[in-house]
């Protein structure tokens, strides 16, 4: 790989932590939501981010509301769609349908919880986004001048380059 | 390619939404009976894939009881526990806390927006009158005193469904069930507070609080929004000649 490659992949990385960093900001009040981190890493074709769910949980919201739950400690709900595709979410607002079953607000069916030992549910409470809005402001600000310095080495490697080609082999 | 820009724009239009209802909210924080309600967001993403911002998937009142304060008015009664006054508009019917009612002309009980206590007929000749704590309505004339009604309360299966109107009145709806009728003044049961009234469960210090952090966040999306727009700038100048 050349200097413009490994520059140029800089420049995408920080472009994905900074889509990472927004769709946290963007994530802040949703409730059950768990930040992604963006983890780079070197590899033989540049830098590249990989996501990682970010550890810990959100506070609880008390909403009096009785079908909504929160898981305190390590779990989650077990919902199965119309297709029947399981997935797993700890966002535990959910409604009562007219035939008794509770489902949350994409209609998906809540089938179950995995608990691990000592956790617990309650009922009335949401456990809100894990988001950290500083840092996540911080990880927009750093993402945008880590893309502006990789394109100032994008900008000194073409410089260079543009010198050779014009004006080294120039003959007079 | 514009993930970012989009995530950001998502969770700026949430933070809108989310200012509305706050503020929906703070406006009847002094409206008898009011319940406020709050949004609730999901992040938008495929199941599997990354997500692209956040969507707002309803807003819920919340049926927490407001404090009951004093007020003397000759024909206000607050309910201290679980349940709703059937109120009637001819055929329609909904459901309410606010028991802030007043005498019309043919005998009725009215609140302010001109809908009916059911059930209650005050007599022309009647000089003052009162509910009991288990909603028997007394009036005294000058031949004496008179029980003329006795309130039921309504109670839903999952109240948590009923359709707010104003925020202080309700509907049922199939989620929600049909109304039991209970009689207050049991052992554990609702009673009835004559001379109260429920308040605005809306706490203002609350509101604000919320309002700070709504606030806080749309300006975080929109910086969200000004770094992918300063990247895109950025690449497009690469190329200089």
């Amino acid at each position: 790989m050349d200097g413009i490659a490994w520059a140029s992949s800089a420049m995408v990385a920080a472009r994905s932590r900074l889509d990472i960093a927004t769709e946290n900001l963007a994530n802040v009040s949703s409730d059950g939501f768990h930040a992604a981190l963006a983890r780079g890493r070197l590899t033989d074709r540049g830098i590249e981010i990989a996501r990682v769910s970010a550890p810990g949980h959100g506070a609880y919201r008390r909403t009096g509301r009785p079908f909504d739950f929160a898981i305190v400690g390590e779990g989650a709900f077990r919902l199965q769609d119309a297709g029947g595709a399981v997935s797993a979410t700890r966002n535990g607002a959910f409604e009562r349908d007219r035939f008794g079953v509770l489902r949350d607000e994409q209609g998906r069916k809540l089938i179950g919880t995995i608990l691990a030992p000592g956790a617990s549910v309650r009922s009335g409470f949401l456990e809100t986004s894990n988001v950290d809005a500083i840092a996540e402001m911080v990880g927009v600000l750093t993402s945008q001048r880590s893309f502006e310095s990789a394109e100032k080495v994008v900008a000194a490697i073409d410089g260079v380059r543009q010198k050779s080609s014009n004006d080294v082999a120039r003959i007079k | 390619m514009d993930r970012a820009l989009f995530a950001a724009a998502t969770g700026m239009a949430a933070q809108q939404q989310n200012l509305d209802t706050i503020a929906n909210n703070l406006a009847n924080a002094d409206v008898v009976g009011f319940k406020g309600s709050q949004d609730e967001f999901t992040a938008l993403a495929a199941p599997g894939e990354a997500g692209a911002g956040t969507v707002r998937t309803g807003e819920h009142p919340l049926f927490k009881a407001g404090k009951l304060e004093r007020s003397n008015g000759p024909f206000d009664v607050a309910i201290d526990g679980e349940g709703f006054f059937l109120v009637t508009d001819g055929p329609r019917r909904a459901y309410t806390r606010a028991g802030e009612f007043s005498r019309a002309a043919d005998g009725t009980l009215r609140n302010a927006q001109g809908w009916q206590l059911a059930g209650v007929h005050i007599p022309a000749n009647a000089l003052t009158a009162s509910v009991a704590e288990d909603g028997a309505v007394t009036v005294t004339t000058t031949g004496g005193t008179q029980t003329v009604a006795h309130l039921q309360l309504a109670q839903f299966a999952a109240t948590e469904e009923l359709q707010s109107a104003d925020g202080a009145l309700f509907m049922q709806t199939r989620e929600s069930g049909s109304p039991r009728w209970i009689t207050p003044g049991g052992e554990s049961g609702p009673k009835l507070r004559f001379g109260m009234l429920e308040q605005s469960n809306v706490s203002i210090v609350e509101s604000m609080m919320q309002i700070l952090t709504a606030q806080r966040a749309y300006e975080a999306n929109a910086k969200g929004i000004q770094a992918a727009d300063e990247m895109l700038r950025i690449a497009n100048n690469l190329q200089r000649g």
